[in-house]
Order: structure tokens, then sequence, then C-alpha cells
């Protein structure tokens, strides 16, 4: 199928794909009015981050010991991992390779989103969390593209992570707020914490 | 006085930004003056999304409950509606999840076979083909083909909305595109 055909088909869709109905907007607002201007009671922290937490120092704790008896290797990022260490990828699988940088990866992450500041306040630390947000947005994308990324689960929460990571790096350190509600909200809406550590006790699995 | 204002301004841009600092003060006319005139476009986005009517409904309710609640917030470094399809975008994308979650959805493909024949129009089995292979894209992939090819959003807008850069829309189309090329290249057209 060519270029020229896809567009008259995706021209059609306009018209026919999930056409959407009349919407009854009077009885939407009349729900939104009820709900939105209503008195709001105070916020508690989200519970995840506690979890969040808990995990982060776990996988921290994991990635030390790792590094202690494992040698240098295990530091290194992924590109240069993959390309420094021929001999260990051809005697072991590209995956192990792939595995291991992907763990890393999860626990750095669940650092980061446990070091988000939960108020909506500036926080000290907030334009290195941004520019670590960055460094793993990156990641992410080579993982994304790697055999790791083949995997579907593991796939759904590299692009919600990808996502997720994204809104973190375009935070605004003096005016965080609106941002960090949503990010906050798409964390726990998404369960992405549990999914981290599913995600890595599974790659634990592997490694035995 | 402000309402006053806002009725005799010429302005558009203006307008809108008097009714934002009306309902950031939580002023109800402001706020459904706001509403009515993004509502249609969000509640479209949704059902584009979603697919289900009802959910449709709920995610633009959530959405403007959302608006409303943090309009303090929004400080107009990006034009209002940019920032009001952002969160849509955002709410959109959780609730597919959770959908996902709780049952596994099957492709909406009757939908496509309500359209009745037309001459000269797509082949029905071809549009139910090709509403499978949207469904079947990944979301981030989906989503920008949604917004784009069928919406109408440009690159920079999807871009401020998912929180990616402009080419990455760009990207996340052409790949949604070849996508589709491939899911939709063995079907046998009739001349």
């Amino acid at each position: 199928m060519d270029d020229k055909r896809l567009d008259e088909i995706l021209s059609d869709a306009v018209r026919t794909y999930r056409s959407p109905p009349d919407a009854p907007l009077d009885a939407i607002w009349s729900r939104v009015e009820a709900e939105a201007f209503e008195v709001q009671p105070a916020k508690r922290a989200p519970g995840w981050r506690v979890f969040a937490g808990a995990i982060a120092a776990t996988l921290l704790f994991g990635v030390l010991i790792g590094r202690a008896t494992a040698g240098h290797d295990v530091a290194s990022p992924l590109a240069a991992t993959v390309s420094r260490t021929p001999a260990r990828l051809a005697s072991n699988s590209t995956g192990d390779a792939y595995q291991q940088q992907t763990q890393e990866f999860l626990g750095r992450t669940a650092v980061l989103l446990a070091a988000l500041p939960s108020n909506g306040r500036p926080g000290t630390n907030d334009e290195k969390l941004t520019q670590q947000a960055r460094q793993l947005l990156g990641t992410t994308r080579l993982l994304l593209d790697s055999p790791v990324g083949h995997e579907q689960r593991m796939r759904d929460l590299l692009e919600d992570l990808e996502l997720v990571l994204a809104q973190v790096a375009r935070l605004q350190p003096q005016r965080p707020g609106e941002a960090l509600t949503l990010i906050n909200e798409a964390l726990e809406e998404r369960d992405v914490v549990p999914r981290i550590r599913s995600a890595v006790a599974d790659l634990s699995i592997g490694d035995h | 006085m402000l309402r006053a204002a806002i009725a005799t301004s010429p302005d558009g841009a203006d307008d809108e930004r008097s009714l934002i600092a009306l309902a950031a003060i939580g002023d109800r006319a402001a706020s459904r003056a706001l509403y009515d005139k993004h509502a249609a476009r969000v509640h479209r986005l949704a059902y584009r999304v979603c697919g289900d009517p009802d959910l449709a409904e709920d995610l633009t309710q959530e959405v403007f409950v959302k608006v409303f609640r943090s309009l303090g917030q929004f400080r107009g470094e990006s034009a209002f509606s940019t920032w009001v399809h952002r969160i849509a975008v955002t709410v959109s994308l959780n609730a597919m999840r959770k959908v996902k979650r709780l049952r596994e959805r099957e492709a909406d493909l009757d939908e496509a076979h309500q359209h009745e024949f037309e001459p000269d129009a797509i082949d029905p089995d071809l549009r139910a083909r090709l509403a499978a292979a949207i469904e079947a894209l990944p979301d981030s992939v989906r989503i920008a083909l949604v917004m784009h090819a069928i919406e109408g959003y440009t690159h920079a807008e999807i871009g401020q909305a998912l929180g990616i850069a402009e080419g990455t829309s760009k990207a996340k189309v052409f790949d949604a595109r070849a996508r589709l090329r491939k899911a939709l290249g063995d079907f046998q057209e009739e001349q």
C-alpha cells in the first residue's frame, strides 16, 4: 500500500473512525460544576511515594552489591556496555547485558520518582531532577529500540516511563505545581511504581 | 467591571485571558464560557481515543474538573487550549490504561460497518481493518496519529500536549503510518 492510498483511507477515517456522537455538553457541565466547585479537603501525600522510596532504597542496595561483586562493566552506560564487552556478550547472551542495564535504569528511575517533590512547591534539587530525567529519557528510548523493548509488558512500562520522564524533563523548576500534579496522578493511576518493582523482580529471576 | 470589559473587548485572546482570570477566582459564568469554548473539541478527542460514548463523557468531565481545580496554576506560558489538551491527553491515556487492565477490549470493528456503503467510498472491510490496525498501535503512537491525521492537530500542538518535541511527534506519526501500511498491505481491494 502506498502513501497516497493511505492518505485516502485516513481522510475517510476523519468521518468514519469513531465518529464522535453529539456530546451532551450541558449535562456534562452540570457534573463538572458540582464536582469542580465543591470545597476540596486537604490532600494527603500520595501513598506510592513511601512505597517508591522503599523500592528505590532496595534497588540502590542491590545495584551497589552488584557493582561490588561484578566489576566495573555493570556501572557503564548502556551503549558503552554493549560496545565495550563483545567477548562477554559472545559468551553470555546479548540479552543479559540489556537486562542488567534495564535493571539499573529502573533503579535510577525509581530513585528519581521518589525524589520528586510531592507538594507542588519548588525543591532544592529540581534542576538536577530535570537533568537526570533527560538522561533517563534518552536511555528509555535506547531500551525501547533494543531487544528489551520487544517484550510487550516491558515495552508498555518503558512507554509509560517515557511519557512521565518527558514531563519531568520539562518541569519548570520555579513553577512545578500543575505539571507535578499531573505527573503524580499519572504515576498513581498507571501503577508505575508497582510495575517497576514487578519488572525488576522478573529481571532478577531471569538472572538466575 | 471586569465582566463588562470582557463583553466589550474586541480582542478574542484578551477575552479569554479575562475569562481565565475570572474563572480562577471561582466565577461560574466565566468558567462556563471557557467550558463552552473548549468542551466539544475535548470530547471529540476523548471519544476518538476511547471509542465509548459514556467513557468519553466521563473523561470530558474529569478533564474540566482538573482544569478548573488547577486553573490558579495556569501561567499563560502556553495557549490555554494547549494546556487544556495536555490535560485531556493525560486523562484519556490514563483512563485507557485502566480500561485495558479491567477488560481486554474488543476492537470496535462493528462501528466501521455502521457507515452505509457509498459508491467510490472506502471498502467497509478496509475501514474495519484500519480501525483494528489503529487500535493495535502503541498508545503514544496511536494518540499522535489520531490527533494529527484524524483530528487535525499540528505537530507543535501534539508535542506540547504529549510533552515531547515537535520532531518526535512527526516521528511517531511516521511510525504509525508505516505500521498501518504494513497492517493493510495485504488487503485486496475490489477494482
